[in-house]
């Protein structure tokens, strides 16, 4: 069937607007009688709060509002998954970056005057930064239940069977790094009141999450608040947690004006969640035929001191991590682990990339050992239209991915690139 | 000395959040001059959804793509289409938005069968037209339908949501957990200087089974991007922790690709129709990024004969490797 506009590169709706420099971001909004928002965020690791006092900082002049955990009439807790991360910590820090008071001044500078004043007694407790070290039975507690956030197994079929019957093997470890999504634009929000309902401008990934966790945090009905996502400068799936949205919701209700927050890029980066870092041990055993008989995976991923995204990206991997192949023999276990690092959640790939790091490492050094390309093993082993993946789930008819190397060899071919 | 590889990577990624409810919901309206307003609370973050389900809707109701209105991610307005994450929007907002406009549409052709005497099923609509199938002659004009719709008090308004048919995960790990895939594999070819363990990125092809690409050049945009993300990750970004401190947190000394590390990327787009995606559609965003960096790490292992292990691959690393593998070399003659 021929379509009019479905296969058609139509401009984008408001592309224009974006690169002429004419687009609104949040943080170029200004509002009649509009308060600047500050965070105060710890700058230890692992710790008790003993005590915060606020009484210095809200005699500053300017200084309109200081909120802390107290001041929260709903739940004081956010989270995708798990509702396990304070808006504004009272008790316990569990990683560097975490908020644990608000200031809404006239300017930028009585925010920050109003910053330093605030006093927080703190007891330091030993903190656990290695997630291996974390699941040892004597490492420090990050949360009350233990350090093991989740453990999901995947099994299919004898992957010991499928060792010893094998030609080649193969067995790696791999590592892969914690990175920062980099968006153009940090996370901003700009909260005001409008009679009895809340409303927010922000930068955004889902308008609807933040909505529920405004109207919990604030102990009100979902239909008080409204989330009106601005144009957004990137987001990568940093833009998926709650960053500042309560935060300027919360002040915004106390002080009755329009509140905004922008983070500095230094903030956004110690602030925000980031790509969990894995450890991935990794065996394949393949045929003289080239073929993959079974892999046997271990990975460990850090997630930090919230669960965040965690047990999803932890089940993404051990979902993807056969790659594309038919493999009969599958055995992986994944664990996401707190430490008090920085909070890991959703990022552009939510786990594959590295997953993808070791699965094309291995097909590369199991080609080498049985003598063939890299090309030819990948082509043996791929998913086809109706195969059974890891899962047990029969795939459909739409499995290009045979037709993706050979439309990539043929045109390196046609370049003359490569040896 | 200056040296030469070339790698591959493959990669899967399901569309859709693992083995778990993700539905989007979306409401058309037809208006009296036949433009026409979507609603969605589908976000875009720059990655074109909007353009997207604005050209599905065009499609769907056989419109001009300039005559459709899109009013996204506002809760007091939109309906829920959920995140804009896991390459999900196209297929599922996407399908959200075509069945508002098919449930739109059969007010429409409700219309349309009574003013024409024909059963609806003989009706086809396109160019602003309902025509019957059997008798080209029997024909009425969108714009006819809708003053008549306003006479007799009919609004043409349509809303529709979808949820990808999946099956969570039991205790070892087996179920549906997505309900289609997307596919790729890159190849990569770099240059690294053995003097400074520099590494050139000189030509990246990125071939990407889309399902059904919507919009072209926006799948071309994404997998531009998704390629100089994933070489970034290759090579460069790093969080560097000293116990759970940041060390690097400004642009400074936390380094990410800039245009002069922007290697030409092939795309080829790949469409094996998904058939319960909207026009076959699946999705890019992710898996963009995916095969980058493992093609990358492969190309370096062809060029050295060294594989690395650790990610991201840094010049230090580069140089460090060959001197551990110089040193075995020599104590290698030397024995």
């Amino acid at each position: 069937m021929s379509h009019k506009v479905i296969g058609c590169s139509v401009e984008q709706i408001n592309g224009s607007k974006k690169v002429t420099g004419k687009s609104k971001f949040t943080d170029d909004l200004k509002m009649q009688g509009m308060l600047i928002a500050k965070v105060l965020r710890s700058n230890i690791p692992h710790a008790r709060i003993k005590k915060i006092d606020i009484s210095i900082a809200e005699k500053i002049p300017g200084v309109i509002a200081v909120l802390t955990a107290k001041d929260i009439q709903g739940e004081n807790s956010v989270g995708i998954i798990i509702k396990d991360e304070p808006v504004l910590t009272d008790e316990k820090i569990r990683r560097i970056g975490e908020p644990i008071a608000l200031i809404a001044a006239e300017t930028e500078e009585q925010a920050d005057m109003a910053l330093a004043a605030i006093d927080v007694k703190l007891e330091e407790i030993q903190g656990v930064f290695d997630p291996e070290e974390a699941l040892q039975p004597s490492a420090t507690l990050v949360h009350k239940g233990g350090n093991l956030l989740v453990h999901k197994k995947l099994r299919r079929g004898d992957a010991e069977t499928a060792f010893k019957e094998a030609i080649v093997t193969a067995e790696s470890n791999y590592i892969t790094q914690m990175v920062e999504h980099a968006y153009i634009e940090p996370e901003a929000g700009i909260a005001y009141c409008d009679q009895d309902k809340v409303i927010l401008l922000v930068s955004t990934q889902d308008p609807h999450y933040d909505r529920e966790e405004i109207a919990r945090v604030l102990g009100i009905g979902q239909h008080k608040v409204r989330v009106i996502q601005q144009p957004t400068g990137g987001g990568f799936g940093g833009k998926l947690d709650i960053s500042v949205q309560c935060h300027v919701a919360l002040l915004a209700r106390a002080t009755g004006r329009p509140v905004k927050l922008t983070y500095t890029r230094q903030e956004s980066i110690i602030a925000s969640p980031k790509r969990h870092p894995y450890k991935i041990y990794y065996k394949s055993a393949a045929g003289e035929d080239g073929k993959l008989l079974g892999v046997k995976v271990k990975i460990i991923c850090d997630t930090g001191a919230y669960a965040s995204y965690g047990p999803a990206v932890v089940t993404r991997a051990l979902v993807h991590a056969t790659g594309p192949y038919s493999i009969p023999n599958v055995h992986v276990d994944a664990y996401g682990v707190f430490t008090n690092n920085p909070v890991c959640g959703a990022m552009r790939g939510f786990g594959v990339p590295q997953m993808a790091f070791a699965h094309e490492s291995q097909m590369d050094i199991l080609a080498e050992k049985l003598n063939i390309s890299p090309w030819e093993i990948r082509r043996r082993n791929f998913l086809t239209p109706g195969a059974i993946t890891g899962t047990g789930q029969k795939l459909g008819q739409s499995v290009g991915i045979l037709e993706t190397l050979n439309k990539v060899q043929s045109y390196v071919k046609e370049q003359g690139w490569g040896n | 000395m200056k040296k030469r590889g070339c790698g591959i990577g493959s990669m899967w990624y399901g569309i859709g959040n693992t083995g778990l409810p993700n539905p989007s919901g979306a409401f058309v309206q037809v208006l009296d001059d036949c433009t026409v307003i979507i609603h969605t609370g589908c976000a875009d973050i720059g990655q074109g959804s909007t353009t997207v389900l604005a050209q599905i809707a065009a499609e769907e109701l056989g419109v001009n793509f300039n005559d459709i209105s899109v009013i996204c991610a506002d809760t007091g307005v939109t309906p829920d289409a959920g995140k804009t994450s896991a390459s999900r929007q196209t297929y599922i907002s996407g399908n959200a938005v075509r069945k508002a406009a098919q449930s739109a549409k059969e007010t429409i052709f409700k219309k349309g069968a009574e003013l024409l005497q024909v059963p609806e099923e003989e009706l086809i609509l396109k160019n602003y037209q309902l025509n019957s199938l059997k008798n080209y002659n029997i024909q009425i004009s969108l714009k006819e339908i809708m003053a008549k719709c306003r006479e007799d008090g009919t609004l043409v308004i349509g809303h529709g949501w979808f949820n990808p048919q999946t099956k969570g995960l039991d205790k070892r790990g087996q179920g549906i957990p997505y309900a289609t895939y997307a596919f790729a594999t890159q190849w990569v070819e770099v240059e690294v200087d053995t003097e400074t363990g520099e590494i050139d990125i000189l030509n990246v092809v990125a071939a990407h089974d889309v399902g059904k690409a919507v919009n072209p050049m926006a799948v071309e945009g994404q997998i531009e991007g998704g390629s100089v993300m994933g070489a970034g990750y290759a090579l460069m970004e790093e969080i560097i922790l000293d116990d759970g401190k940041i060390i690097n947190s400004s642009f400074s000394n936390y380094l990410i690709p800039t245009i002069k590390d922007v290697p030409c990327v092939n795309s080829i787009i790949v469409e094996e129709e998904e058939v319960t995606g909207p026009f076959g559609a699946k999705g890019v965003g992710e898996p963009a990024l995916i095969p980058t960096a493992t093609a990358i790490a492969n190309a370096i292992s062809n060029a050295l004969g060294i594989r690395f292990y650790e990610l991201p691959i840094t010049p230090e690393k580069i140089l460090n490797s060959l001197k551990t593998a110089n040193n075995t070399n020599k104590n290698q003659r030397d024995f």
